[in-house]
This record gives C-alpha cells, sequence and structure tokens, in this order.
C-alpha cells in the first residue's frame, strides 16, 4: 500500500495533466498486437520453462452458479499440486513448490475454500470477487458490504468491477471516489480492480480508466470478468500495459496487471507473457505483478508439459481434475 | 498499348515483395523482361527458372546476375524499350545523363528515406511503432527523418528510448527477432553517417539486443543534428531514425518539404482536420495518416522530386509500361558529338533586318512575364517573318534573366492557382476560349500570312477554343478516385499539380499547339514557362494580351528568343518541375540529360512531328497524365 493522500486532494489538476489529452490509435494498436503475437516465440526446453513460470501466474478461477463446496474443495487441491508429481520430477521442478498464485472464487464460498486451503497444508491467498460482480449494477452500499463481508470470511484478495456507467458518462472524479472507497473498505487486503474493457466503448476509455483505477490505489489492474462478450485481447491489454508504465514513470509505483477471461491454450499464455515482457520488461513477471485469470488453462499447460517429458500427447483421463 | 522489352535493375537490399511489384505488372500487360540483379540474390535467378518452366513463352522473364558495372551496358542495349531503376540517386542520375537521346525510356525509384511527422494530438505510443516499422525493422527499406512537435518532445524521445531498448537484432531465421542485418555495404554506410554527426555536434543513441559481429548495426537514434550540416543534407540510411523538432503546423511542412527527396511519409495526429491537411501538403508520393509502411499492390506508390517518379502498383504501375496506341516507337536520338557544356550557350546573332518597306508593323512585342508585357533583359528583338519572306512582326530576344523572372511569376502565382477550385480553373479556361472566339478574325489574318488556308485558320481557331474548353470540362468532372486495398479504410489517389512546367512549343501549328499544351497544364492546377514557336510566336502573342486581362499574375508566362538558348536555361534550372520539349533531336538529348540535374520529369519530341489536330494525339488521356503527379493518401479507420 501507499499513500495517495495529496493526489486526493489534487484529483482535478492530476487529471487534466495526465489523462485528458490522452488519444489511442485503435488501427496502430491492432497492428502491434498482431505483430507481438508473431515475433516472440519460444521452443523446447525454454517453453517448457516458461510454462510452468506461466502455472505461478494463475489465478484457479471457478465462477459458476453451481460452485459447491465439493468442487472448490477440489480447485483448491489442484492449486496445491497444479501439475502431476511425476512430470515435475522428471524436470527436476518438483521441489521448487510450484502452485498457482490464488484460488479466485465468489464471496459466498470464500470460507469453503479458505477451509480446503488449510487442510492441504497451503498458504496462497484466496481472492474473492466483489462489488456486484459481474455487473457492478448494485447500490454502492451493498457493494462495500460485500467487500467487508468477504474480507472478514479470509479472503486477502478482493476483485473489485468498476462502475461502468460512470466511465460511458465521463463522470470520471466519481469513479475515481468511488475506489477509493473499496480500497478503504478492502483494509489490508490487496485489491484487484476489473475494468471490464468490453464494456467500456473505446481503448481512449481504457487508458483513462487504467489510469484513474491506479491513481484511486488499486494494486492491480485487471482487464475483464471473463462474463462479458469480449475478454482479454492483446489491443486492451496493450494499452493497459502502456498506463502502467506511464504510471510507474510518474510516481515510481509498480501496478500489477491481470488478464482474465479467454485465455484457454497453453500458446496464448506464451504470448502474454512475452507481452508483459516485452511492454514492462522483466521485473513484472513476478506473481506479484503478473496474474492469469484462468480455469481451463491449466489442464492444457499440464498436456504441454506431458508432452515435452513423455513426447506424447495426452488423453483427457491421464491428468487429475481440477 | 505495351511498351516491350523492360530492363529492370534493382538495388543490392530489395525485398522479394518489391520485385514481383515490378516485374508482375509488366509481364501482365505483355511485355518481357530483362533484370539485372546483384550477384549475392539467388531468388530472382530461381524465378527466372519457374517462368522458363512456362512452355509456350520460355523467354518472358530473364535475369542476369551482376554487379552494378553491368548498368550502363544493359541500359543501352539497343532492343530493350525501357528502363526501370531502382536504386541509390547517384547513380540513378548518372544513368539518366548517359541515356539521354538513348532509343530506351528511362523509369528511376530512387532513395529509401521516409518521413514520420509527429503532432502533439497524436497517440505517441503508436508513433513510435511507426518509427519502429519505418526504419528500425526489416520491414523499412531505409533510415527515417522523425519531425516531433516541441510540446511532446521529451515524451516522444523517453518512449523512443524505451523501445529501441527492447528490439532483438540477430539472423532472420531465429524466430524472435525484429531486425536482421542488410550486409556489409550498408553498414559502412551506416557507421560513416554515425560518426559525421558525431562529429557535427550531434547526440547519438543506440540500443537494443544487437550481436556485435560485423553485418549487424543496432538501432540507432540521432537528435541535436544542426540543420546546417552536411549530414542532414544527405539521405539518412537504414538503420537511423534522425529526429528534430518543430513548433507548428505549419512550419513542419516548410522543413518536410525542405529536402530534395519525396519518397513517402506518415502523418500522426487525431484531428482530422488536421491530419488531412498535413496529408495533403506534404511533397511526397505516399502519405500514411496514423500508420507507416502499409503497402498494397492496387495502389500507386512512388515519389516526386528526387526520388525519381517512376510509379509501381495501381493505375500509375500499368501506365509506366504502357505507351498510348497508335504512336511509333521512339526512335534513338543519339548524336555522340552533342557538346552539353556549349549547346544553347551562345545566342546567335542575327543581322538587323533590311529597310522596311510596306505600312510600319506593330511597335515590338514584349516578353509575357507576370501578367504584362515587358521589355527583355537583353533589349534586343528579332524579326519575324511571314510565309512570303515579308516582315510580319517583331518579337523580344529573351534570355537566361528573364528566364529566371519567368520561373519565379510562375513560382508566386502557383499557390494561388494550385488552390482554386477543379470549377474557378474551369471556368478561366472557358472565358480565355470566349476570348480567342471573339479573336478569330485578327488570328485567322496572321495564320494566313504564315500560309495557312483562311478555312483551314478559322478551324484551327475553332479547334483551340473547343480545346480549352473540354480540358476545362474534364478537369471539372475528375474527382479523388479510391482505390481498392486490404485496408479498413479508404485510400485516395489524388492527383496533383506538379508545379511550374516549362513548356517548349513544336514549330509547327503554331496556334494550336501552343493552346493544346497550355490547356491541360493549367486545367491540373500548374503554372507555365512557355517558349512559343520559333517560326511564328505572334499567334501566342496574340492570345497573351487576352491572358494578360483574364488570367492571374504569372500564371502562364511566354518567352520568345532563340529557342536552343531558353531551353537550355529552362533545362539546367532547378526550380522547375517538369519539362515538355516539342523540337529538335539534338535539343530533345540535351533536355533528358539537363533533367538529371533535379531529375524532373522530360517529355520529348525527339524530332518527331505530332498531328496536333487528331484528337489522339493533341489532346490524348497522355496529356492529362503527364501534366500532374499522383499521391496515395492511405486513411486506416477505426476507433
Amino acid at each position: 500500500m501507499f499513500a495517495f493522500a495529496n493526489l486526493c486532494m489534487y484529483f482535478r489538476g492530476t487529471y487534466s495533466v495526465w489523462i485528458s489529452k490522452i488519444q489511442v490509435n485503435h488501427p496502430a494498436v491492432l497492428r502491434r498486437a498482431e505483430q507481438i503475437q508473431a515475433r516472440r516465440t519460444v521452443k523446447k526446453e525454454w517453453q517448457a520453462a516458461w510454462l510452468l513460470k506461466a502455472v505461478t501466474f494463475i489465478d484457479l478461477t471457478t465462477l459458476s452458479g453451481d460452485d459447491t463446496s465439493s468442487n472448490i474443495q477440489r480447485l483448491c487441491y489442484k492449486a496445491k499440486y497444479p501439475i502431476r508429481e511425476d512430470l515435475l520430477k522428471a524436470l527436476n521442478m518438483h521441489d521448487k513448490g510450484i502452485t498457482t498464485a490464488a484460488v479466485c472464487v465468489y464471496p459466498a464460498r470464500v470460507c469453503d475454500a479458505v477451509k480446503a486451503l488449510k487442510a492441504a497444508g497451503c498458504n496462497i491467498p484466496v481472492a474473492s470477487v466483489a462489488t456486484g460482480f459481474p455487473a457492478g449494477q448494485t447500490h454502492l452500499k451493498t457493494r462495500l458490504e460485500e467487500i467487508r463481508l468477504a474480507v472478514e470470511d479470509g479472503a486477502t484478495e478482493i476483485d473489485v468491477v468498476i462502475n461502468r456507467s460512470l466511465v460511458l458518462t465521463g463522470q470520471w472524479e466519481a469513479l475515481y471516489d468511488e475506489i477509493r472507497q473499496f480500497r478503504k473498505a478492502c483494509g489490508e487486503a490487496h485489491l484487484k480492480t476489473i475494468l471490464a474493457t468490453g464494456e467500456l466503448g473505446s481503448l481512449t476509455n481504457v487508458y483513462k480508466a487504467s489510469m484513474i483505477a491506479m491513481m484511486a490505489g488499486s494494486d492491480f489492474i485487471k482487464t475483464s470478468t471473463g462474463k462479458e462478450t469480449v475478454n482479454a485481447t492483446f489491443p486492451v491489454a496493450i494499452v493497459m500495459l502502456r498506463a502502467i508504465r506511464d504510471f510507474f514513470w510518474k510516481t515510481g509505483n509498480k501496478i500489477g496487471f491481470k488478464p482474465a477471461g479467454g485465455i484457454r491454450s497453453a500458446k496464448d499464455s506464451l504470448a502474454w507473457l512475452s507481452l508483459v515482457k516485452e511492454e514492462l520488461g522483466d521485473e513484472w513477471l513476478k506473481p506479484e505483478l503478473f496474474r492469469i485469470g484462468a480455469s481451463t488453462l491449466l489442464s492444457d499447460i499440464e498436456r504441454q508439459i506431458y508432452h515435452h517429458v513423455t513426447g506424447r500427447y495426452a488423453a483427457y483421463h491421464d491428468l487429475p481434475m481440477s | 498499348m505495351r511498351t516491350g522489352v523492360i530492363g529492370l535493375i534493382l538495388p543490392p537490399t530489395f525485398s522479394f515483395l518489391e520485385m514481383m511489384w515490378r516485374i508482375c505488372p509488366a509481364l501482365a500487360v505483355g511485355c518481357t523482361v530483362v533484370a539485372l540483379v546483384p550477384p549475392a540474390s539467388p531468388t530472382p535467378l530461381l524465378l527466372a527458372q519457374l517462368s522458363g518452366e512456362l512452355g509456350p513463352f520460355p523467354g518472358i522473364l530473364n535475369v542476369i546476375s551482376g554487379s552494378a558495372s553491368l548498368v550502363p551496358v544493359l541500359a543501352s542495349q539497343p532492343g530493350i524499350q525501357k528502363v526501370a531503376f531502382c536504386g541509390a540517386l547517384e547513380e540513378g542520375r548518372a544513368l539518366r545523363r548517359s541515356l539521354a537521346g538513348e532509343c530506351a525510356e528511362l523509369g528511376l525509384a530512387l532513395g529509401t528515406e521516409s518521413l514520420l511527422l509527429l503532432t502533439d494530438t497524436a497517440d505517441i505510443d503508436s508513433a513510435v511503432e511507426g518509427v519502429v516499422d519505418a526504419a528500425w525493422s526489416d520491414r523499412g527499406p531505409g533510415g527515417l527523418r522523425l519531425l516531433i512537435q516541441e510540446s511532446v518532445w521529451d515524451e516522444a524521445m523517453r518512449r523512443l528510448q524505451e523501445r529501441m531498448g527492447r528490439l532483438r537484432s540477430g539472423r532472420g531465421l531465429d524466430g524472435a527477432v525484429d531486425m536482421g542485418a542488410r550486409g556489409a555495404a550498408a553498414c559502412d554506410l551506416v557507421q560513416r553517417f554515425v560518426r559525421e554527426a558525431q562529429s557535427q555536434g550531434a547526440q547519438v543513441l543506440q540500443a537494443g539486443d544487437v550481436p556485435s559481429e560485423r553485418p549487424f548495426y543496432p538501432p540507432t537514434l540521432v537528435s541535436n543534428l544542426p540543420p546546417a550540416s552536411p549530414c542532414a543534407q544527405v539521405e539518412v540510411p537504414w538503420p537511423v531514425v534522425v529526429a528534430s523538432p518543430f513548433r507548428t503546423a505549419k512550419e513542419a511542412l516548410l522543413v518536410a518539404n525542405g529536402t530534395p527527396r519525396g519518397g513517402s511519409a506518415s502523418v500522426w495526429s487525431e484531428r482530422l482536420g488536421q491530419a488531412l491537411e498535413l496529408g495533403y501538403g506534404l511533397q511526397v508520393g505516399t502519405v500514411w495518416i496514423n500508420a507507416h509502411g502499409l503497402r498494397d499492390p492496387s495502389v500507386p506508390t512512388g515519389g516526386c522530386k528526387e526520388s525519381g517518379c517512376s510509379w509501381h502498383g495501381g493505375p500509375d504501375g500499368l501506365y509506366e509500361y504502357l505507351r498510348p496506341s497508335g504512336t511509333p516507337a521512339r526512335l534513338s536520338c543519339l548524336s555522340k558529338n552533342l557538346n552539353y557544356d556549349t549547346f544553347g550557350l551562345a545566342v546567335p546573332s542575327t543581322l538587323p533586318a533590311g529597310p522596311e518597306i510596306g505600312p510600319s508593323p506593330a511597335p515590338p512585342y514584349g516578353l509575357f512575364i507576370g501578367g504584362r508585357f515587358q521589355a527583355p533583359g537583353a533589349r534586343s528583338s528579332k524579326p519575324i517573318r511571314d510565309s512570303s519572306g515579308n516582315l510580319h512582326g517583331y518579337v523580344a530576344e529573351g534570355g537566361a534573366k528573364d528566364i529566371r523572372g519567368a520561373v519565379e511569376a510562375a513560382h508566386q502565382a502557383f499557390p494561388g492557382w494550385a488552390g482554386q477550385s477543379p470549377g474557378a480553373r474551369a471556368a478561366l479556361l472557358w472565358a480565355l476560349a470566349a476570348a480567342l472566339e471573339r479573336r478569330k478574325s485578327t488570328l485567322a489574318s496572321r495564320l494566313e500570312r504564315q500560309g495557312v488556308e483562311l478555312k483551314a485558320a478559322e478551324a484551327e481557331v475553332e479547334l483551340s477554343a473547343r480545346r480549352l474548353r473540354a480540358w476545362g470540362a474534364r478537369v471539372q468532372a475528375q474527382g479523388h478516385t479510391l482505390q481498392v486495398a486490404g485496408l479498413r479504410g479508404p485510400v485516395l489517389r489524388l492527383r496533383e499539380p506538379l508545379g511550374v512546367l516549362a513548356v517548349v512549343c513544336p514549330d509547327e501549328w503554331p496556334l494550336l499547339a501552343f493552346v493544346s499544351l497550355l490547356a491541360p497544364a493549367l486545367a491540373y492546377g500548374n503554372t507555365v514557362v512557355t517558349v512559343p514557336s520559333a517560326a511564328c510566336p505572334l499567334l501566342a502573342l496574340e492570345v497573351c494580351q487576352d491572358m494578360a486581362t483574364l488570367f492571374p499574375a504569372g500564371l502562364a508566362n511566354v518567352v520568345t528568343g532563340d529557342r536552343d538558348h531558353l531551353t537550355r536555361c529552362l533545362a539546367l534550372h532547378q526550380d522547375v518541375q517538369a519539362m515538355w520539349y516539342f523540337g529538335s533531336a539534338q535539343g530533345s538529348q540535351f533536355v533528358e540529360w539537363a533533367s538529371a540535374g533535379n531529375l524532373k520529369p522530360v517529355w520529348a519530341s525527339r524530332g518527331c512531328p505530332r498531328a496536333w489536330d487528331q484528337e489522339a494525339e493533341g489532346a490524348g488521356p497522355e496529356l492529362g497524365l503527364r501534366a500532374a503527379r499522383t499521391k496515395a493518401l492511405w486513411l486506416p479507420m477505426g476507433d
């Protein structure tokens, strides 16, 4: 956490200097996005290493209506042992403590998740979504109450959703105030602000919303809930990463980035890792500053590692379910 | 109809795509190609092998692998009808000089530098990506001149340096590199450039993950290079970016147009009006708005000024390999003993005319410069005789100073004239046509004195007026055509005026040829300096009396005098943008030789007479094509 007291008071001045003149050119960003996917490919043992690193960035997520304690328990165990033991032994990585970065669930299931992780003897954090996830169209009072309840139950990371109507009507100061209230409600917990970029309308709005979320005290900015029609895409990510870099240049604070939704294959995850490496550098490739929100990605990564170790393609039943 | 055999010369570092874009249109219209490629590249040879397997036509593509010394040999082979040269500036100049008078036409595509204009309303990060596309990758042909608005200088430089640090260079087949190497010669060139720039006080920054062996050179950013230093006049080599600041958009245009090169440029601004204004104002062949380096075979790509005026892609690319049907093939007018240093240098002195008989003719005409008649610098006139040998009148003897004055007057009138709408230009041409018709009897009687029958004379005057009206209407009807390309958004093919056009009229058809050449030039927005027919310039001067009242000053200027001398002055003038010469074969050769000075496009008749009264030759589409130059304006869309 860092102090932003003076920014609170000088919001208007900062806004006009940092944000109001920003322009983002969509076709140019699209072109850059296509290039990145084509130009940085990793093969062989380096690919296996990058995949294991990608595993340590995953926030293993389950956000369905039919979550109960049994599948939460299974998920938590998978979070502790993401890759089959013998595959890790073959790569000589079984004693490096490879787990996923966190487990992400709905507020009502936080208790189950905390219990399951304690039983497994694992200290990875439990992240809870909050503030009317996924649409965010509920009263502010109930949204803040959700955060407080989730923190009480034991969640140490909170993923909040911003109020898109404020962005679309240009009420930037109101957006800033709301996120500051979320920050206060979180207390000591880690705050991730979901921008729901698929619903923001333009890349310029994405940049502005990212900046405001960072100014208001978020620890991470996240692309999407995973429930929109368009979730995490490269053009949007490029704009958000540029915002993170500009914020770092202006204040010296490093904010983390989390793409979520639509990342299903191991190849995609490698592309995301190279994107962050290209735009921000190696310091951001740590679980404290980079997460990937995914549920089926882990099984695809495991299959790729199986192929790397054994040379054969795995069947669905060869690898433990999550 | 097609031209014939094309000789194609490619530079030492050319891409496969560029080669295909030059060979395929030539083959498609029915020409055959002989290509000279540098010895280090096997790709064209493989291509020729493939084309050799086409059963019925084994010889359509021939490839010779040889060094640059074979260029003049190939160019002067008797069977070649057109030489398409792509490469460096000095070699292009030398080739232009050596091919003067030969029967082969020459198309030049020179230089690899491009320009990027970054305004304060741009998306700076995306513009930095544009810089990478232009100069620090394998997609761009050469170096980049970067103009950054002063208010965003610091931000832009910081982002450039950060981005430069992330570039990776290495062998092309390694899957994760941004740029490769271009050979030892290119490496030497850029090392010399950077050393000179440093010695002249510039700041040089190099970064990126680059192997340190010889042919690899790191991406380089040069700033604070004083504009007056010799380094700033030379073309920027790959992979260097030379950055300089500007204050306002108007200053940006002046700085950007203040170089002899005119290849391609991009404008980065999110304000549509400003972006279009800059795009229209840049004197280059291709303008990209908020993008850089986009190419498509259906969009014409070429340049202006010293980047040569040959095109590839789009309709202009096809016109390169075609010539108007019905015209004979060009003959060689080469005379080996033409002395370029003395041609037209001295004006032959004319004996004073004998005592005048009969009614005294009108006082001598002056030169029509800047909208009014002026006395010539040399203060002398020469007599013009009619068909029966009697004195018809006196005209002034113009010289080098008069040519200089005429070109200056034309330049002063150019911005106003080029800025007029096509409707306004058409209205002026129609007014001139009406004035010609009012003067029909005077003009017909003068033509009669020159030996033309009365009926034919009247027909000539009527045809001249009709031509003026027709060209006015043609320009009215012309819009900006949309090119289809693989892009989301329009690509416009604009036709822009060349600038100041120098026209040397033929001896025959003194009125009709004069009008037929003047009308398309003016209709497309150029201003003109004309040398009328030597045999009878009086008809042109009669028309000038009408132009004095109707046209803005300096729009059309007429200079009479010794044709060879005036041709020399015009051909060597660096500020004339194009030249049309319809005189002798020797004159044609001189004009082609002299055009190498500023590489102006030249249209020379080589001594062949032209049937000006026929539609095809006197008012055909060829005139319209030559009177304007093309610019491709790319407008990617999306938000």
